[in-house]
């Protein structure tokens, strides 16, 4: 298994989709309609990678990624973001908990395939390099 | 006439020389010498007075004659005046046309004098008029106006200036500006365009006043606009600073309220163009693999492309309707029908959250003149919004009867939702607006309701309402006339 993979939004259309693309990517995906049964699955399921859209009801994606890093067994875990409002992110949003890419709707599945992939390579490499620095020192 | 004057002057010379003969006798005969000296001073005197009054009395007479002459020619206007002529005794003339001279003058002055004050005094009843009405029109305006002069007093002050600063308007001319203006910021920079005696250019500057909002004591902070500018005397020099507050809140409220609507329209255009663009990706790459897959993936791209094309219709039409470039086409139509169909359109997403989705229509024909797409839009929309703001497990109802006084039908949409709080009532129907706790419960444009209440009312001539009771639920009701009252498709 190529790693699991939750992917959080209130629109149908797009859990179907994306978990279908990634499935047959090889990912084990799964879904939760709005950010609060999200942050439960995370806690739950600790996903590999995390796809959250911005804007949805009860919790939204950026209350979602703060909910996650202020969660020690969360925190660590890469989050890509989806959203049809891009603008209304600035700087300072970016900076909130492990966000690692943003991606405007509308969006190429393909692309979000890709960018899993390149992101979940960068956190191996990541996890390589800790875990080999104390064995360096 | 000339005998006369030559009688006059012989009885006159006649008397005279009788007076000098006495005097000179009274002086000068020695037989007269042992006279008493009291009778010859008497005898002397007399003849003087003889003499003097043989002189002074015509000379008083022709004076007299003179003086009356000339006042009559004081009192003689335009013609008679302009025809008199010089009279009086030759050695009198000079004296005579000198005094002519001088009244002439005199009335030349008196009549300019006249003049200037009729003109002063029409030119002080324009400029009352003129003062009135400009004041009248500083009365009139939604803008502060304050105006003061050199020293700092309140020469020119507005109804408005005194609403939004807080004190009486009436009472705040020529009185020192602080006295009245209890904002510090707004006094100094007052104070500070004086000191600058800038006189070519305005100062813009944004500032916030807490003004009583007018409901009991509360107060609310309203961003205005100062512009201040510098007021030059005919010396050259400062003669005051004239100050106007527009307000911007609204401007800003309103600007802020398109920016958002931009921001959620673009949100929600996304949102359907995320999936058809996906599901067209996922065919193309053969993501779907079997036939079935296919069929569910090209349903959905229509699905997704008809709510898209609602969604613009929504917009687009809103605009029409409040641009007054609507066209309808008006029909029989059956609302029991449009409720039907409503309720079918809806019956998944309802299901989908245990919603629970009935009607209560009236067994009597329930047909109204109008426009069948828009008026579906109508019901639509509410019976949407109702199930959007009812948590899962709720109820709602679709009610529609018929109102034989108003010859209407009645539409009701009651939930088990949310409610709504009192102070967002007045404001449901307004464009772009959404009640602010409820962003995070569902999406919306914040248009459903403003155009509900385009199309019923502009449109239809009907009526739109709530009731409701926060926590409780809420009942949304139009009524719309079964006859079409107007002459003219609107």
């Amino acid at each position: 298994m190529a790693g699991r993979i939750l992917v959080v939004d209130d629109e149908a259309h797009i859990l179907h989709v994306l978990s279908l693309k990634l499935r047959n990517a090889g990912y084990e995906v799964v879904t939760a309609v709005d950010g609060e049964e999200g942050f439960e699955l995370a806690c739950e399921k600790l996903p590999d990678l995390i796809i959250t859209d911005l804007q949805m009801p009860y919790m939204t994606g950026l209350e979602l990624c703060r909910m996650l890093a202020a969660d020690e067994e969360t925190a660590h875990i890469p989050v890509l973001i989806l959203t049809a409002r891009g603008y209304a992110l600035d700087e300072e949003d970016l900076k909130i908990g492990n966000i690692r890419e943003v991606l405007s709707k509308p969006f190429s599945p393909r692309r979000v395939v890709q960018m899993v992939r390149e992101s979940l390579a960068a956190e191996a490499d990541r996890v390589r390099t800790d875990e080999s620095k104390p064995e360096a020192a | 006439m000339r005998a006369g004057k030559i009688a006059s002057l012989c009885l006159v010379l006649i008397v005279a020389a009788v007076g000098a003969v006495l005097s000179l006798l009274a002086t000068s005969l020695p037989w007269l010498a042992s006279m008493h000296p009291v009778l010859r001073l008497c005898l002397t005197f007399l003849g003087l007075a003889t003499v003097s009054a043989a002189i002074l009395l015509p000379l008083g007479t022709t004076l007299d004659r003179t003086v009356a002459r000339l006042r009559s020619y004081i009192e003689a206007t335009g013609t008679e005046r302009r025809t008199a002529t010089f009279w009086g005794p030759k050695w009198a003339r000079p004296i005579t046309r000198a005094l002519i001279g001088a009244v002439e003058q005199f009335r030349q002055r008196e009549q300019m004098l006249t003049n200037e004050l009729r003109e002063v005094q029409i030119r002080h009843r324009v400029s009352e008029a003129e003062r009135r009405q400009i004041e009248s029109v500083l009365h009139v305006l939604r803008d502060a106006v304050l105006v003061t002069n050199a020293f700092g007093d309140i020469v020119i002050v507005n109804e408005a200036a005194g609403r939004i600063l807080g004190f009486d308007h009436t009472q705040a001319l020529h009185q020192p500006l602080e006295q009245f203006v209890d904002d510090e910021c707004l006094c100094q920079l007052i104070n500070e365009t004086a000191e600058t005696a800038n006189f070519a250019d305005r100062r813009h500057v944004e500032h916030e006043i807490s003004v009583p909002d007018g409901q009991g004591d509360k107060e609310q902070t309203l961003l205005f606009l100062v512009t201040l500018a510098c007021l030059e005397n005919h010396k050259r020099e400062v003669g005051g600073v004239v100050t106007i507050l527009h307000d911007l809140t609204r401007v800003r409220e309103i600007s802020q309220m398109k920016t958002d609507f931009v921001s959620k329209a673009s949100h929600e255009l996304r949102t359907p163009l995320s999936s058809i663009r996906a599901y067209v990706e996922m065919l193309v790459d053969g993501e779907a693999t079997d036939e079935e897959s296919r069929q569910e993936f090209y349903r959905i791209i229509q699905n997704e492309t008809e709510r898209l094309g609602r969604l613009i219709d929504n917009m687009l039409n809103i605009s029409r309707i409040e641009a007054g470039i609507v066209q309808i086409e008006r029909e029989n139509v059956d609302i029991k029908h449009l409720i039907t169909r409503a309720i079918d359109t809806l019956e998944p997403e309802a299901s989908q959250k245990q919603i629970t989705l009935n009607s209560k229509m009236a067994e009597v024909d329930l047909s109204v003149e109008g426009d069948c797409d828009m008026l579906f839009q109508v019901v639509l929309n509410l019976v949407s919004n109702a199930v959007k703001y009812t948590p899962a497990g709720g109820r709602v109802t679709v009610a529609a009867d018929s109102d034989n006084l108003t010859r209407s039908v009645v539409v009701s949409v009651s939930d088990t939702g949310l409610g709504i709080p009192p102070d967002a009532i007045g404001k449901i129907f307004d464009k772009f607006y959404r009640v602010e706790n409820y962003k995070r419960v569902a999406k919306g444009t914040g248009l459903g309701l403003s155009l509900c209440k385009h199309i019923v009312e502009t449109l239809h001539h009907g009526q739109v309402g709530v009731e409701s009771k926060l926590g409780m639920g809420s009942k949304f009701w139009v009524t719309i006339p079964m006859r079409y009252a107007g002459s003219q498709a609107a």
